[in-house]
């Protein structure tokens, strides 16, 4: 499929190529384990990684395949490897690269399962963080040290909502020859393609907006293909000859889908977070409609936006894309089209009054998933970010009142009208 | 080859484009065409028409159950329904089992009687009492052996000879036994049919229905009227009946040995009034079973001393037993048909076939069989 497609074509077509044997219009499932080789010849060019093939799913999967072929084209990237959640993408591309020794300058504002990956997991392999303000661009810069080998942060930081001034951070990491790589799970590559600025590899849940129906759990690591591996010697896993595949140079073989490459050799391989088929095809029904599903979540964020900014019983209410917001000129710049669906606000009368109105919807489901196509709603601060520590809830921008929206597809009315039985039961607590 | 073998690797060829092992599943409407000139040439066009995935199955089954042409439905009364509307028309006319399947007995009853089709329940496990049901206009024989759910059993060659003679087709509801235990085709039957819902699938996961034809023109009637109405298996439901296909024998055997074990531990039993299992020696047919199946399956009832209270008592207090409709599955289930599977057939009706108020279902499942045992043992101790 050629990259001369626009995206709503791309997000139908790319990576499909119609079934030869009997022209399936959709893409089949493959939900096999192995695949039968012609011969043994055959067989061992495709273990060696010297041709292309299937051998057992955990590596590489047909459906599988055309997922991440079509990521890869809606992203602009070289190349996408699919993993079995979110949490594993980041966990694969983080150490396809990063060992004992190693260092990352990360934004403060992340999904906290991000934050704990970074802080309590890989430091156990010796692998640390630095934490940085999303808006400090010269944060980024100071916290570099030597050993640092990789920048990360979400471009729609969650649940701050502030936005990551992509091409001043992207100067950064060229100045330093340390890839950046960033979570796009909010913002989807229809808001904003990140590699058009710079980005040298994207992170996914798909199973958020992407999937779109809260039915499967997925990631993608998106390589952009733009990052010169071999400038210097500070990526040995791309540069230097592979043991387990004899010898192998995955920057020399494979050029810009190196990084890609060695994940698949590696994390797919032993570590074995792969996506299974079925969800693979679930994604893909969900991904043919992202750019109409993406539409109308702005629509809807935006009246909501209105209508909560005018309502008596909102504290405050905080998105990119209202003119209060911190990150309203970047939103301006990097998401055009919408910065995204993710709302926080405060209810008038604090803790209780927020969870007062959580627990009397009656449509909006309490739960901690975001990108749903169904309006979803919950308290951050002690939920989703419920392990982090006092001073971590500051860092992270998270007030004890907030209130996380996840706006979904429903017809605004009905989301507004739903909102009132959560107003009236926290009315009582609005004076106190 | 052997029927294990057959049950793994017929109707499967490992896919061309990648090798996969299994057959993909298709989950697409439609096929894409070359040409218009090459319409049609891969073999497929709509999915209701045809589909890659539920083909696979179709052939497995085909191959299974000796016939030449096999249609998958979503459901085993699409099954029945479709055969009966490809050779009856109005006013012609059916001789059915009259213990069929509570299902079947209302298809032809509530359903196809408003069409102008005319059924004669008989009871088919006497030979002569079939042959007397026999009319000028009578095209279809169709019965259910064992039957559900009383276990009484038809003479299928004897019954296909009545067919032939009378020029009406025999169709045999093979459910109970799968072709592992039982080939009607093979005894002189046309078409033979199934809920692929019990042993097929095996595992409860999903609902479908088969028929499998002797001869391509019956099985070309069949699929005329399938694509006409529309009562199709999806891709999901065939790939998953595939996989549960691959250890039918093995299940058929464990859970009918684990059926005799049972069937003898409750004609021990002080408080079991009856048992009704083909592979008992008390088994007033037990001879024909032998006879003409493999096997005697899995399935069996029995009625406890006390009736209907007494039963009711037990089903309500067994442990390890599941109390559902369906069988066939890994999981034992215990079912009362007055007020659940047969319900719909009059009571008059019901008492006169032998479903007596006190019937106890049995199907037996996988678990460990002193499990099993143990459970319907606490359970009468109860009663």
């Amino acid at each position: 499929m050629s990259h001369f497609y626009h995206f709503d074509t791309l997000s139908l077509h790319a990576g499909q190529t119609v079934d030869p044997e009997f022209g399936a219009r959709a893409t089949p499932i493959y939900q096999t384990t192995s695949y039968v080789f012609p011969d043994t010849d055959t067989a061992s060019s495709i273990f060696n990684l010297e041709r292309g093939g299937h051998a057992y799913s955990r590596i590489t999967n047909p459906t599988v395949g055309v997922l991440e072929q079509r990521i890869a084209a809606l992203e602009g990237g070289s190349a996408t490897v699919c993993t079995a959640s979110g949490m594993a993408a980041t966990y694969c591309a983080i150490t396809a690269i990063l060992g004992q020794g190693d260092h990352i300058v990360a934004s403060s504002q992340m999904y906290g399962g991000n934050i704990s990956l970074m802080k309590n997991t890989l430091p156990r392999f010796g692998i640390t963080a630095t934490f940085v303000d999303p808006l400090d661009i010269d944060g980024f810069r100071s916290a570099l040290q030597d050993n640092t080998r990789l920048i990360y942060g979400e471009l729609i930081g969650n649940p701050g909502l502030d936005i990551l001034d992509l091409e001043a951070i992207v100067k950064i990491s060229a100045d330093n020859h340390v890839p950046f790589m960033v979570d796009a799970t909010f913002n989807t590559p229809y808001l904003c393609r990140c590699f058009d600025f710079g980005v040298n590899i994207t992170i996914h849940s798909v199973t958020k907006w992407m999937g779109g129906h809260g039915l499967a759990i997925g990631g993608a690591i998106v390589d952009g293909g733009n990052f010169d591996w071999g400038a210097t010697d500070k990526y040995p896993t791309i540069t230097e000859p592979y043991a387990p595949f004899q010898g192998i140079n995955f920057w020399e073989e494979f050029g810009p889908s190196a990084f890609a490459t060695r994940i698949r050799a590696e994390a797919m391989r032993d570590f074995g977070a792969s996506m299974s088929p079925m969800n693979a095809f679930l994604l893909l029904q969900g991904i043919e409609t992202l750019s109409l599903r993406m539409d109308k979540y702005a629509s809807n964020t935006r009246q909501l936006l209105d209508h909560l900014s005018n309502h008596k019983q909102v504290s405050w209410v905080s998105h990119p894309g209202l003119t209060s917001h911190s990150s309203y000129e970047l939103a301006k710049k990097y998401l055009p089209k919408g910065a995204g669906s993710i709302v926080s606000f405060g209810v008038k009368g604090g803790r209780d009054a927020g969870k007062a109105f959580i627990e009397n919807l009656q449509l909006a489901s309490h739960l901690a998933n975001v990108g749903d196509a169904k309006t979803l709603i919950i308290h951050p601060a002690t939920t989703t970010h419920g392990r982090i520590d006092a001073e971590g809830l500051v860092a992270a921008g998270i007030t004890e009142d907030m209130i996380r929206l996840s706006v979904g597809l429903e017809d605004v009315a009905d989301i507004k009208a739903d909102f009132e039985y959560g107003f009236r039961a926290a009315e009582k607590f609005a004076s106190s | 080859m052997g029927f294990t073998t057959r049950q793994i690797h017929a109707g499967v060829t490992p896919d061309p484009t990648t090798g996969s092992i299994l057959t993909p599943i298709y989950q697409t409407t439609t096929f894409v065409q070359a040409s218009i000139d090459e319409y049609l040439d891969k073999g497929y066009s709509y999915s209701r028409s045809g589909n890659p995935t539920v083909k696979a199955l179709e052939l497995k089954l085909a191959d299974l159950e000796g016939g030449t042409d096999c249609s998958c439905f979503g459901t085993g009364m699409g099954a029945t329904t479709a055969t009966m509307l490809a050779f009856l028309d109005a006013g012609k006319h059916a001789v059915i089992s009259d213990v069929a399947y509570g299902g079947t007995y209302r298809l032809a009853t509530k359903v196809l009687s408003r069409f102008g089709i005319e059924f004669t329940f008989a009871d088919t496990s006497n030979v002569d009492e079939v042959a007397g049901a026999v009319r000028d206009n009578t095209a279809m024989i169709f019965t259910e052996t064992p039957a559900n759910p009383t276990m009484k059993c038809s003479d299928i060659a004897a019954i296909s000879e009545i067919a032939k003679d009378a020029g009406a087709i025999h169709v045999v509801d093979n459910t109970l036994l799968t072709p592992y235990y039982q080939l009607p085709l093979d005894l002189g039957a046309d078409v033979s049919v199934h809920s692929t819902t019990k042993y097929m699938d095996g595992h409860n996961a999903t609902v479908g229905g088969a028929t499998i034809s002797k001869t391509e023109e019956h099985g070309a009637a069949i699929r005329f009227i399938q694509n006409s109405t529309g009562s199709i298996m999806s891709p999901q439901v065939a790939w998953l009946t595939s996989q549960g296909c691959k250890t039918m024998s093995l299940r058929m055997d464990q859970q009918s040995a684990n059926a005799m074990a049972i069937a003898k531990f409750l004609e021990a039993h002080p408080k079991v009034e009856q048992v009704r299992y083909p592979g008992l020696e008390s088994f007033s047919q037990h001879e024909l079973a032998t006879r003409q199946a493999s096997g005697y399956g899995a399935m069996a009832w029995f009625e406890v001393k006390g009736g209907l209270a007494a039963g009711k008592k037990l089903m309500d207090t067994v442990e390890v037993w599941t109390l559902a409709e369906n069988l066939g599955s890994v999981e034992s289930l215990i079912t009362h048909p007055v007020t659940m599977t047969h319900a719909d057939v009059d009571e008059a009706e019901r008492q006169r076939v032998g479903i007596i108020d006190g019937l106890v279902r049995l199907s037996v499942g996988l678990e460990d069989v002193e499990d099993l045992i143990g459970a319907l043992d606490k359970a009468l101790e109860g009663v």
